[in-house]
């Protein structure tokens, strides 16, 4: 098991890449040329009204006090005011706290089904190396990291939903589900999680989750697809450099079965680099959600942060931004702790 | 109503300073037409079953006085009642919480129902009116919205009215600055919706909550208005709802919409594309609901920014190069139908013997070497890429317009803008010439030529254009044009009370001089589509005022 020290060592780390993170965003923004103020000021607005605008808001306060005020700001998880979607209401709570749980859940049953399918058909692929089973195995994994989620999302939702009318093709849940808080425990009232798959559990609706489970298998299908192909072959080529190792030969040698010399001896070691597969995947994951989130009318924080940037509402793709890169490096600390407990000598 | 918009016209109450209008079609006294209405009992059927509505965008705000965005205006207008209301599917006025009314051209007076009762159980009365309204409009008064918070329709709506007063219990006498013919129509847009006098002396906030008259009450709010269930209201004083709930949906992507009215449980769609409304007609058990819309889409030349478009005989030239009914035709795909003037089919005074300009490239080549360009100019088109109701595809017509001026020796550069920063460019009149176009507030002609053609200002002597940078310029007539005899037929029409002929007829005439002057390419007026499930029945397009849903009914 990782040490406490380990895990506290990473979590210290997080915070320079935070805040390298947090730079780099309002940097970016701050060079896009475009002027704040008079976005919030609207269309037709008087160079005066702007200018009152900008020196309320400090605009134009020196460029190191605008950051400075930034990071305490943000180090307090408050993002400042949406300038369009949603005019003078704090980002973080009238838009992110919405949206985060859509993508959040989205990404875990697409990555759900990517490691389920891909773990293994890649193990299964890699014991019958040359046979009808791994040639099938590896020209699907080749498709899959082939087609792009704009192409196979349109075509899944054409199979499954308008010609064999199995699967819903949008939305989180039918159209008559009202999943609203709050859920009560043991006589006390608690906010929902926001995942549709929870929620409904928590509200006791059995209706409603198969519902929402129902929506969810396509969207996680192709965000899953890419990641699946990805995990097999990875799986396959780690778990056939293992299988020559000396200490699977001991395994058999001293009589063993094939069952578990391949899942105790075999697997857990061929995992390592399949892990780091699967948390770099989950990151893209969070990208694609952009794409898979549109396809399919998920109004998460992909599709938000696409809105902002059109619709120029800095402060919700600094957030947006920002919220996307701290998932991405919380499933990286995971991953390395994850490591250590496969691995102990990666904490020395 | 910019009705697909999620831009405020907030700027543009301060750049017309605030008067929008429109015209009195029932004449100096109102009609107590009830329209089949069961007259307050309610009606002896049961309402059952749920319409799943599905539109673009979320539900900003319940509230009134906040909202300038079709989405939210689609749901208040089932919770709130006006106190007159548009006929369904029509652009005529009919009575709602008023029953009659009395003007003389500058007062005028309303009785209500007596037996309308909000949905938290209080009886209506004048005073909600007029509580109401203040909340809009009155600085002064104690539960005032905020000019921050108070759109543009404060004045486009009240913007003329000098005094609003409870005469008594059931009787409002609404008092305007001036002879102002559009504001009857104007108690009928839906930023007139009566609130209750209780509620807003609670001081609450009605972003996602809201308290009517109308045939439905808000049940359930969901995800910041994406999804917002109503339930009828047993106690409506008109028909009865047919409909136990209606749900609004926000699905964003076009397509997908489309497919959750073809394949699953949406039973009326708007915000249709040329592709859907293909998709739509071509598949089982839905049908494509077509009409033609209170819209006007239009290429503006701006005469301040280049001289050449000062030039009547350029921009004749133009409207004779542009081949509008190919751009109608295949690149809108017969959703729309060619224009000739700013005022649509629908609204009282279009001009019917105007025609469109014809398709006539030596029309076109002579009328330019006539005006001294024989060997064409340059020019860039600005436009937006995302469809609008008015121009469904603005990239594709754009490139149209500019194969057709190359055949006559102009050379266009396109320019592609996102819509906000469209907007920005063009009302600071940055661009040479741009696409743009309107959607009916309140289906009056003035709606229509106040807003697009007439400069708000007194043009330069001699001089038919007016800069975009003076003084009171309303930003919305992207042409600069200001013609003075224009401006005094609009002007004189505003005023006209108790003669809808003389009216009519100056509007005519106003729609006369701007097509034979021409500051604009006249484009199309583009048809409302809407997507229905046959099992839908009842259900009427409304170009304006609408839906209404408690006329609908779901198998």
């Amino acid at each position: 098991m990782a040490s406490k020290w380990f895990v506290v060592k990473r979590l210290l780390l997080l915070i320079p890449v935070l805040i390298g993170i947090s730079t780099v965003v309002f940097a970016i923004l701050h060079l896009g040329g475009n002027d704040p103020a008079a976005v919030m000021a609207g269309q037709g607005a008087s160079q005066e009204q702007i200018e009152t605008i900008r020196t309320e808001l400090g605009f134009d306060d020196p460029i190191w006090v605008q950051y400075t005020r930034f990071l305490s700001d943000v180090s307090q998880f408050d993002f400042g005011e949406s300038y369009v979607l949603k005019p003078g209401q704090p980002v973080w709570d009238s838009i992110l706290v919405d949206k985060l749980p859509v993508t959040i859940e989205l990404a875990i049953y697409g990555q759900l089904f990517g490691v389920l399918l891909g773990v293994p058909l890649g193990v299964l692929s890699a014991i019958k190396q040359n046979s009808l089973t791994d040639h099938i195995t590896r020209i699907g994994a080749l498709a899959g990291i082939s087609v792009p989620i704009f192409w196979s999302g349109p075509l899944l939702i054409i199979l499954f939903a308008n010609i064999l009318g199995m699967l819903p093709a949008s939305s989180r849940i039918d159209t008559q589900y009202f999943i609203e808080g709050p859920w009560v425990f043991m006589g006390n009232e608690l906010p929902l999680t926001g995942l549709m798959t929870i929620d409904t559990l928590l509200l006791g609706n059995i209706d409603a989750f198969f519902s929402a489970v129902e929506h969810l298998l396509l969207p996680a299908a192709v965000m899953g697809i890419y990641s699946m192909a990805l995990i097999s072959r990875m799986m396959r080529s780690s778990m056939l450099e293992v299988v020559r190792q000396d200490y699977i030969r001991t395994a058999r040698a001293k009589g063993q079965g094939q069952k578990i010399t391949m899942l105790k001896h075999g697997l857990k070691n061929a995992f390592i680099p399949v892990i780091t597969v699967i948390g770099i995947q989950f990151g893209t994951m969070l990208g694609g959600a952009v794409l898979t989130e549109t396809v399919f009318g998920f109004s998460g924080l992909g599709v938000i942060l696409v809105n902002a940037i059109q619709a120029g509402d800095y402060p919700v793709v600094q957030a947006a931004v920002l919220v996307f890169a701290m998932l991405f490096t919380l499933v990286n600390l995971t991953v390395d702790i994850t490591y250590s407990y496969l691995d102990p000598r990666i904490q020395q | 109503m910019d009705v697909d918009g999620n831009h405020s016209r907030r700027s543009f109450l301060k750049a017309t300073g605030g008067t929008i209008a429109a015209v009195s079609i029932a004449g100096c006294s109102g009609s107590t037409d009830e329209s089949g209405g069961t007259d307050g009992d309610g009606g002896d059927s049961e309402a059952s079953g749920t319409i799943n509505y599905a539109r673009g965008a979320a539900t900003k705000s319940l509230d009134l006085h906040k909202i300038d965005d079709g989405e939210s205006v689609k749901v208040t207008n089932q919770i709130y009642d006006k106190l007159v209301q548009f006929v369904p599917g029509k652009n005529e006025i009919e009575a709602a919480l008023a029953t009659e009314w009395e003007t003389d051209g500058k007062t005028i007076e309303l009785t209500l129902r007596d037996d309308v009762t909000f949905h938290n159980g209080e009886d209506l009365t004048a005073a909600d009116f007029v509580a109401t309204y203040k909340r809009f409009t009155d600085p002064e008064y104690e539960y005032y919205i905020g000019e921050e918070d108070a759109t543009s329709y404060a004045g486009n709506t009240f913007g003329q009215v000098e005094s609003v007063e409870a005469t008594d219990e059931t009787t409002v006498t609404i008092t305007t600055k001036k002879k102002f013919a559009p504001m009857l129509r104007n108690l009928a847009v839906f930023a007139a919706g009566v609130m209750s006098e209780k509620e807003i002396k609670t001081g609450e906030q009605f972003d996602s909550s809201a308290v009517g008259t109308g045939p439905f009450t808000l049940d359930a709010w969901q995800n910041e208005g994406e999804k917002i269930r109503l339930k009828a209201n047993p106690d409506y004083w008109g028909d009865a709802p047919k409909s136990e709930y209606v749900i609004f949906l926000a699905v964003g992507e076009n397509s997908t919409r489309v497919s959750k009215l073809t394949s699953e449980d949406i039973h009326i769609i708007d915000g249709i594309d040329a592709e859907g409304a293909d998709r739509i007609d071509n598949a089982d058990g839905v049908e494509l609901v077509q009409m033609t819309g209170l819209v006007t889409g239009y290429l503006a030349m701006n005469l301040e920014k280049r001289e050449e478009f000062r030039n009547t005989k350029v921009r004749q030239a133009l409207n004779y190069a542009v081949d509008t009914k190919a751009i109608v035709d295949s690149i809108f795909r017969g959703f729309a139908s060619q224009s000739s003037q700013a005022v649509p089919p629908a609204v009282p005074g279009h001009n019917e013997d105007l025609d469109p300009y014809p398709y006539d490239q030596e029309k076109a080549t002579s009328l330019l070497e006539e005006a001294g360009f024989g060997d064409g100019f340059d020019f860039t088109l600005t436009t937006f890429t995302n469809p609008r109701p008015y121009i469904p595809s603005p990239s594709q017509a754009a490139q149209k317009v500019r194969t057709d001026l190359k055949e006559v020796g102009i050379n266009v550069t396109i320019e592609k803008k996102s819509w906000n920063d469209f907007l920005n460019y063009t009302i600071a009149g940055k661009h040479d010439a741009c696409f743009l176009g309107w959607n009916a507030d309140n289906g009056d002609p003035d709606n229509f030529l106040r807003p697009l053609l007439h400069p708000g200002i007194e043009s330069p002597d001699g001089q038919d254009w007016a800069s975009f940078s003076a003084e009171g310029y309303n930003v919305y007539n992207a042409s600069g044009w200001a013609n003075q005899e224009f401006m005094e037929k609009v002007e004189e029409a505003q005023t006209i009370i108790d003669d809808d002929e003389t009216r009519l007829k100056l509007y005519n005439e106003a729609n006369q001089i701007s097509h034979d002057e021409a500051p604009w390419v006249f484009l199309d007026h583009a048809d409302e589509l809407r997507g229905v499930k046959d099992a839908v029945s009842g259900y009427k397009v409304a170009p304006v005022g609408g839906p209404f849903l408690h006329l609908v009914s779901v198998e």
